[in-house]
């Protein structure tokens, strides 16, 4: 099968949307001309012109505004928040109107738009541009968070998205960018709420999600080569409503989890699936669940303080350990 | 050309609705049938009507933080309006909106909202829609004076002069936000001027002239239909009441309140219209008699009708997903 990035993979996703869709607009801070900082939507202003594609003034409680009231009005906007860390610019709009209005109407109205932001570390680019912020939306009723980790649900979950009548939030790692995978060309929506085993194992279960996924692989397959433990790894890949049932199907097999998330520990995504699992899966449990986040400081800028920080997989591999020899 | 007799009398009969469904939302408040915020127009009755007599089908309006008067312009029966702000599932939210968050998206009223200046963002986008979709509607933004400080207000203003986009920001300066004088907490007394910065032309009306708001509104009506952009029009009345029903309002002097009063919009239409011998005094009454039956069966809708139930609690989080009960 023919092989993308992440970016292109994105790219192809918006290109095939918006050819099939005249209801599909995007708008953001430099996604017309320039196409995108990170170059997810190149081409796109070429292709289907300026009344589809706009480039916004820095203006982010606007971006979203617009993309709510045009959404009211049956466009499909894709709103481009160029990192994640501006989106608390537009908070009062994702929290107060997008997520409320179909509520708050009483269903008269959908808001379906997707904000699409580059998010995470790894970039030394300090504390504007490195933020995790799916912690800060998981409180909100009516918000949806998707957060692919391989070009093929990159392309899969942007497109279920666009066709999704719910506000999303969709995360995009910004160190993803340039990693690879097979990708078909033709358009498909990957389902919304679903996570996926990506590698199956029997004594520990590993949840992780975007860049921390492929450092939970990597600690996996560490730990089967050089000490036999054979970790179940799972993709989030919707980060709300994470997918529970894929999740205690695998905990009442292993007993043991680790919950791997780049945010800061308290508070993180990681205490709302570890209650999950006291409340639902309890009895199964053979070691108490272990967490593996960043430290709660902010993300420094000299890349001595970032390392020390951002979790990898030495930090996972050490979290399975120790729910391993937990007796 | 000034406004005919039948315009007038419509337009007084306007003013008189929203004024008693104001005094009627008042008296049930204090008698607890209303929970929670009620934030009254009593006083601002011109700059409503005056306004929203351009409102045409395929419109929006987004109404502002005290103008349940301008969520009855649009059509929306009165007792659905009124049994929204008692919380009654016959109401247009079903109840779950209540006075700050009506709303009538069949008839282009697409809901206030109690984040000041946030509806100012989406009517970017009922603005923009209307570009793609090449339709001739003009989104009516309504707005107050305290608004003009938030950071929506400036994004949107920008984004409007850009784009030019089909709006009439309909700024009701009523002198007050809560407590703080609009000149206290802006540098110029007339605020229209605010769209200068963004190419967005402003004018500064008598709000409670009805007829200089209608062809106030109407001008930038009309420029944005014809695809030449936003307009502020500010239109300076007085909020007679309180910020919400029951606030006592200490931070005004009395002599000030008593001034505005005199200025009333209602009373001045009648004067003129019996003045000008327009109207005779059994006409007027009759006007009246026959808002107060309109009121009174409201009323009587909304007192009697149910309460949403417990259950409605869990629908409409998520457009085709369940959220689960305890």
């Amino acid at each position: 099968m023919r092989t993308l990035n992440f970016r292109e993979a994105l790219n192809e996703a918006l290109h095939q949307e918006m050819a099939a869709d005249s209801r599909v607009i995007v708008l953001g801070e430099d996604v017309a001309r320039m196409g995108g900082d990170f170059g997810v939507t190149m081409g796109l202003l070429a292709k289907f012109g300026p009344d589809r594609v706009r480039d916004t003034p820095l203006s982010e409680a606007a971006i979203i505004g617009a993309a709510n009231g045009a959404a009211f009005c049956g466009l499909r906007p894709v709103a481009e928040i160029m990192f994640a860390d501006f989106i608390t610019e537009c908070y009062d709009q994702l929290v107060n109107n997008s997520a409320k209005a179909h509520y708050m109407f009483n269903g008269q109205v959908m808001a379906p738009i997707v904000v699409r932001t580059a998010s995470g570390a790894g970039f030394r680019a300090a504390y504007h541009h490195s933020q995790n912020i799916e912690a800060w939306f998981m409180n909100i009723p009516g918000l949806t968070i998707v957060a692919p980790s391989t070009p093929y649900d990159a392309k899969g979950l942007l497109i279920g998205s666009i066709r999704d009548d719910n506000p999303i939030i969709f995360l995009e790692h910004k160190m993803l960018y340039g990693t690879t995978g097979e990708v078909p060309e033709e358009p498909y929506a990957l389902p919304i709420g679903v996570a996926e085993v990506k590698r199956p194992g029997s004594d520990v279960t590993v949840v992780a999600s975007m860049k921390q996924l492929h450092y939970a692989l990597a600690a996996a397959e560490q730990l089967a080569a050089e000490e036999e433990i054979s970790c179940e790894v799972i993709d989030l890949r919707t980060i709300k409503p994470f997918d529970k049932a894929t999740i205690l199907a695998s905990v009442r097999k292993t007993g043991r989890v680790v919950l791997v998330n780049e945010a800061p520990k308290t508070g993180s995504i990681n205490a709302e699936i570890s209650a999950v699992i006291m409340e639902e899966a309890f009895k199964d449990l053979k070691a108490p669940v272990e967490r593996v986040n960043s430290l709660d400081v902010p993300v420094g800028f000299a890349p001595v303080l970032e390392d020390h920080v951002i979790p990898g997989p030495t930090d996972i591999a050490k979290a399975v350990r120790k729910v391993i020899d937990y007796n | 050309m000034a406004a005919d007799k039948q315009t007038l009398l419509d337009y007084y009969r306007k003013m008189v609705l929203i004024r008693r469904f104001e005094e009627t939302m008042e008296e049930y408040a204090k008698k607890g049938y209303i929970p929670g915020f009620l934030h009254l127009g009593i006083g601002q009755e011109a700059a409503q009507v005056g306004t929203m007599a351009n409102f045409q089908p395929g419109d929006y309006v987004l109404p502002d933080h005290r103008s349940h008067g301008v969520c009855l312009m649009v059509g929306t029966p009165t007792r659905e309006v009124m049994a929204e702000i008692f919380g009654k599932k016959t109401g247009t939210n079903g109840g779950r909106g209540g006075s700050m968050h009506v709303a009538d998206f069949k008839r282009g009223n697409v809901g206030n909202n109690a984040i000041q200046g946030s509806t100012m963002a989406t009517a970017c986008g009922l603005a923009l829609a209307a570009q793609v979709k090449k339709t001739k509607s003009v989104t009516f933004n309504f707005i107050g004076d305290g608004t003009v400080g938030r950071g929506e207000f400036h994004e949107s203003l920008n984004l409007a002069g850009i784009w030019k986009l089909p709006i009439i920001y309909v700024l009701v300066n009523n002198g007050y936000a809560i407590s703080t004088r609009a000149t206290d907490a802006h540098p110029l007394a007339d605020l229209a001027k605010m769209g200068c910065a963004y190419n967005v032309p402003g004018v500064t009306v008598d709000g409670n002239d009805v007829e200089a708001v209608h062809a106030a509104a109407k001008e930038a009506v009309d420029r944005a239909r014809r695809g030449e952009g936003a307009t502020i029009v500010e239109l300076k009345t007085y909020r007679w009441q309180g910020h919400f029903s029951g606030d006592p309002a200490s931070y005004r002097p009395e002599e000030e309140v008593r001034a505005w009063k005199e200025k009333c919009p209602i009373k001045r239409l009648r004067e003129k219209l019996l003045a000008q011998r327009m109207a005779d005094g059994a006409e007027i009454k009759a006007i009246e008699d026959d808002v107060e039956r309109e009121i009174q069966d409201a009323l009587k809708f909304s007192i009697d009708s149910p309460a949403p139930t417990p259950e409605d609690a869990l629908t409409f989080v998520y457009v085709g997903r369940e959220v689960t009960g305890k």
